[in-house]
């Protein structure tokens, strides 16, 4: 068996091996320390997860809860450094004690009770997200934490390495410590591979099992203050996600989901192949997209091996007549991977190729014979808050539209759903990259300005669009609407159709979701103001899914009849309101939103939703890549009162904002001049 | 087949009366035929899913790739009716869609032995990002008019889907009970090798219930899409859990070989009424995750009390 698990680690070394090299070749300045120093900062949260479900997985128990603990903990050291008034010690304190309680719930349920841990942690998966969310409603967002703290997430020792790199490799040596040099350690894979021989053997099977699970609440704990440290924020969707990440990792890294078997050693490997490849796909200029499937893939590809080098020697003491089947099975496995391998890099390099095609012809397109150089095109890289949104789907129609035009490389990337962290990941990224402009949709303020102003330091022209940061972190802001602005033409607009009183509901994203949070204490603000005879009933979440939005708006349509108007302030939310009025068949109810134009069509048509309210998208993307160029060139300057914007004609500049004009109304009369 | 048999469904039943007990006490208006019949629309996708999970688990593994299974089936379904195919056929075609899915992670799970959970998890991200990928977010529109309810109109398109929910549901559980395929599920779910040496290979059986899965999401994803007239891009976030929480909650042990389709109607209905059950309650909708989490956790401790109560403590440790 020790022979399997070198042989194992050898092999994800040389996997790690081939994506520097990959990347070495494909990414731009990946081979470099700052870079190496980034990738491990960026691991350090998953990281401290990923060893503490390490033991965990290695008794044969798996632990969901991690990433939702990670979400309370952040609220509440949020809450009694701010609230509670508590030095930021103390509150640090208490946050690992909680870590502590919570990882200990899971391990009483488990222990003492011997219930599943899949379902038990399952359960306190929703349980301790849902507190999170309770405590906060949703809505609370710490930040402004003392710069002491924030170093232990965003500084540098000695200039380069990392603060929280420090923790992470404390915390490898002190699991590596206790696994694999301590009888506890030993006793955890005997629990794994037999817990009933192991309590024959007189190990305390329930509290060293309980132990384990303490230890990855704790870990939970760290990793939240940590995450916070790193982001400037507290909020309740913290660490959403990680379990998944960090199970990825473990699993990648050779330990037995089954329990039995893994090393530390194997889980760090894990972790860094998973890391390096987001990293490097990331500064090779691949979608983020591709990250899911690749990993998926060596994910499988690492089982199979496991299966190839372990199953037929195991079984075969087992049952002597079916070896010759293992073996035909191992071989169907890794001909499965290696196909699949094979189709990916095929599609990949297709992919590229279209890529490459379209970069060099597009040019040659516009401006006629000009010979492209690539050489000397500015590159500007543009950050959506989501990719898959068809709200950034269509800012970036506009964006690609403006780079043909001026002949720019425009590099579109971000996570794939609403995620700070990542976006943080993404610009440290480009700012390896050495991109000329970096232009962000921005989701977390305090969170990204940091890394916004050391790529300003590092010369880098940063512009913000669609949402602000701080206003040192960034050149120019490509101001589409304030949320003010937004709040106020929605409720004027549901004052317009209620006739100034009556009820209305409101169906938001989800209940953390930081833009709408604003918006719906503009409207409060202007209804207190302007209509105090409406009245807002109820805010329901959809969670950003047309079909939750449809039955939440079901249910209001039932619980509040006299409610005459649905206000959906979420992309796909609007068409899902709409879509329950005109199966309830309530023609008295009115829908009006913020959405896009072509999914609502359908519904504006038929008079269910009466406006849309929004910019033009696609002009948004246009302008933000006009207003990159312009910069580069040194022909948008602080001071200037108007940009001049390809199609768009002369706009207007206030200070250090350039202004799209005020949001746009569609209804039945002008719906049809948009595509988007 | 006593009652006996049925105690921990029985516990998903009681908490599942009390809450409609309580609406009845709070909100009787939650029993209008108008939000039963919209309770039952909502969830009757869920519920086919959770059917399909229900002998995933009884086999004693995992699928959570079903969300991202579902979302790549809506969107096929979408593009198989813009694509002209006869509405009545696109209902076929996505479930051949679904099982092929389906069967990838059967044969890496029955076939090639790969542990469910780590096997599901990478296809999990690869279908979703694969998706994300090739569609870019974007939606589904100008379908065909009779792309909703099949062009039934609303009426009888509800009927229509209520009556297949129903009637595949019926038919899974008279086949767990009744046939031998049915039996097989049971018997590799509670021992391999027992089954094994009775002439049931596990890999065959797993990899016809993931295959079978994967079709009734495909089915569900089909008769989701055809309640509405445009098709996201993003559907089916979190079914995974939230089919595996009915599943479990309605008394299946996660270890396989124990429990049934009844236990998981009870779960489905738990589950999917609290949401609407708080709304109609006045209760503020922050506190929904919570009220679910501990749900699921006292589902999960009523067992243990059942357990208890017949068990001497010390024989319980492992």
């Amino acid at each position: 068996m020790t022979r399997f698990v070198r042989k194992h680690e050898s092999v994800l070394l040389l996997v790690l091996v081939l994506e520097c090299a990959i990347f070495g070749v494909a990414g731009t300045n990946f081979l470099t320390t700052p870079n190496a120093f980034e990738i491990t900062r960026l691991s350090v949260e998953i990281g401290l997860i990923a060893l503490a479900l390490t033991p965990v997985i290695i008794t044969g128990g798996i632990d969901l809860s991690v990433g939702s603990m990670m979400g309370l903990t952040a609220v509440v050291l949020g809450g009694l450094w701010r609230d509670g008034q508590m030095s930021m010690a103390v509150a640090v304190g208490v946050t690992l004690l909680l870590g502590l309680a919570g990882g200990s719930l899971n391990g009483l349920l488990v222990t003492r009770l011997g219930l599943p841990p899949l379902i038990v942690t399952l359960g306190t998966f929703s349980l301790f997200r849902g507190i999170a969310e309770g405590l906060t409603r949703g809505i609370e967002n710490y930040s402004g934490f003392p710069s002491q703290f924030l170093f232990l997430g965003q500084g540098y020792v000695g200039g380069i390495i990392p603060a929280q790199l420090f923790i992470l490799v404390i915390a490898i040596i002190g699991f590596a410590w206790l696994l694999h040099r301590t009888a506890f350690g030993r006793s955890l894979y005997a629990i794994g591979y037999s817990s009933e021989g192991a309590r024959f053997a007189g190990i305390p099977v329930r509290r060293h099992v309980f132990l384990v699970y303490l230890l990855s609440g704790l870990a939970a704990s760290v990793s939240a203050i940590i995450y916070v440290a790193h982001l400037g924020q507290a909020k309740s969707d913290a660490g959403s996600g990680f379990e998944l990440m960090a199970i990825t990792a473990v699993v990648l890294g050779g330990t037995s989901i089954f329990g039995g078997r893994g090393t530390i050693a194997g889980t760090v490997l894990g972790l860094f192949a998973l890391v390096v490849l987001q990293n490097g796909l990331r500064l090779a200029g691949q979608p983020a997209e591709l990250t899911g499937i690749l990993t998926g893939a060596l994910l499988l590809g690492t089982i199979v091996l496991n299966r190839f080098s372990t199953a037929s020697k195991k079984q075969a003491v087992v049952y002597g007549d079916t070896e010759e089947i293992e073996v035909k099975n191992s071989q169907v496995a890794v001909l499965s991977a290696v196909i699949i391998i094979a189709a990916l890099i095929v599609a990949a390099s297709n992919w590229m190729l279209v890529r490459s095609v379209n970069r060099n012809s597009s040019p040659a397109q516009t401006n006629g014979a000009a010979p492209p150089v690539p050489a000397n095109r500015i590159q500007v890289a543009m950050m959506p808050k989501a990719k898959g949104d068809p709200y950034f789907i269509s800012c970036r129609q506009g964006a690609e539209e403006a780079a043909r035009e001026l002949g720019i490389d425009l590099l579109w990337d971000g996570p794939t759903d609403l995620d700070p962290a990542k976006q943080n990941e993404v610009v440290e990224a480009w700012i390896t990259k050495g991109v000329d402009v970096i232009a962000v949709s921005v989701e977390n303020q305090a969170g990204i300005s940091t890394v916004l102003r050391k790529a300003r330091d590092k010369g880098i022209k940063v512009i913000t669009w669609d949402a602000d940061a701080e206003e040192n972190a960034r050149d120019f802001l490509i101001n589409q609407a304030t949320p003010q602005g937004i709040g106020n033409t929605l409720t004027d607009e549901a004052a317009r159709i209620l006739n100034g009183e009556g009820e209305f509901a409101i169906v938001t994203a989800s209940l953390s979701a930081a833009n709408q949070n604003e918006w719906i204490k503009h409207i409060k603000a202007r209804l207190a103001e302007k209509y105090p005879k409406m009245k807002l009933v109820a805010i329901q979440p959809s969670e950003g899914d047309r079909d939750r939005a449809f039955s939440e708006t079901q249910t209001l349509l039932k619980v509040y009849p006299q409610a005459k108007l649905i206000m959906a302030i979420a992309a796909p939310a609007v068409p899902g309101a709409a879509e329950a009025v005109k199966q309830a068949g309530r023609t008295d109810v009115r829908v009006i939103g913020l959405s896009l134009p072509n999914m609502n069509k359908p519904y504006v048509k038929a008079g269910i939703v009466e406006s849309v309210v929004l910019w033009n998208t696609v002009d948004l993307g246009y302008l933000t890549v006009y207003a990159a160029d312009a910069l580069t060139g040194g022909r948008l300057k602080r001071g200037d009162n108007e940009l001049t914007a390809g199609r768009l004609g002369k706009i207007e500049i206030a200070g250090d904002e350039v202004l799209l004009g005020a949001p746009f109304i569609f209804n039945k009369q002008n719906i049809d001049r948009f595509n988007f | 087949m006593s009652l006996k048999r049925y105690k921990r469904e029985a516990s998903a039943l009681a908490a599942y009366l009390i809450l409609l007990l309580g609406m009845a006490v709070i909100a009787p208006a939650f029993f209008n035929p108008g939000n039963l019949r919209d309770l039952a629309m909502n969830n009757a996708a869920v519920l086919l899913v959770a059917i399909g999970m229900t002998l995933v688990i009884l086999t004693g593994e995992i699928d959570i790739s079903v969300g991202s299974q579902f979302a790549v089936c809506t969107v096929v379904a979408g593009w198989f009716a813009k694509a002209g195919v006869p509405i009545m056929i696109v209902p076929l075609l996505v479930i051949v869609t679904g099982s092929l899915l389906g069967a990838v992670g059967g044969g890496l799970v029955g076939r090639l032995r790969m542990p469910s959970i780590v096997v599901t998890l990478a296809l999990m991200v690869a279908w979703r990002d694969g998706l994300r990928w090739i569609t870019e977010g974007a939606w589904v529109q100008n379908l065909p008019p009779d792309f909703q309810w099949f062009g039934f109109g609303q009426a009888a398109g509800q009927v229509v889907i209520i009556a297949v929910t129903l009637i595949v549901l019926l038919a899974a559980a008279w086949a767990l009970q009744n046939l031998n395929a049915g039996r097989a599920v049971y018997a590799v779910g509670s021992d391999a090798e027992a089954a094994r040496l009775a002439g049931m290979e596990k890999r065959n059986v797993v990899f016809a219930v993931f295959t079978f899965m994967g079709a009734l999401v495909g089915l569900a994803a089909a008769l989701n899409a055809a309640r509405f007239s445009i098709v996201p891009s993003n559907a089916g976030m979190g079914l995974e859990l939230k089919a595996i929480a009915a599943v479990v909650v309605g008394g299946t042990a996660i270890t396989g070989g124990r429990g049934s389709l009844i236990g998981t109607v009870i779960g489905v209905a738990l589950l999917g009424t609290i949401g609407t059950a708080l709304t109609f309650a006045g209760i503020n909708p922050f506190w929904e995750k919570s009220i679910q989490g501990a749900i699921i956790l006292v589902a999960l401790m009523s067992e243990v009390v059942i357990r208890v109560m017949r068990v001497p403590l010390a024989l319980q440790e492992q």
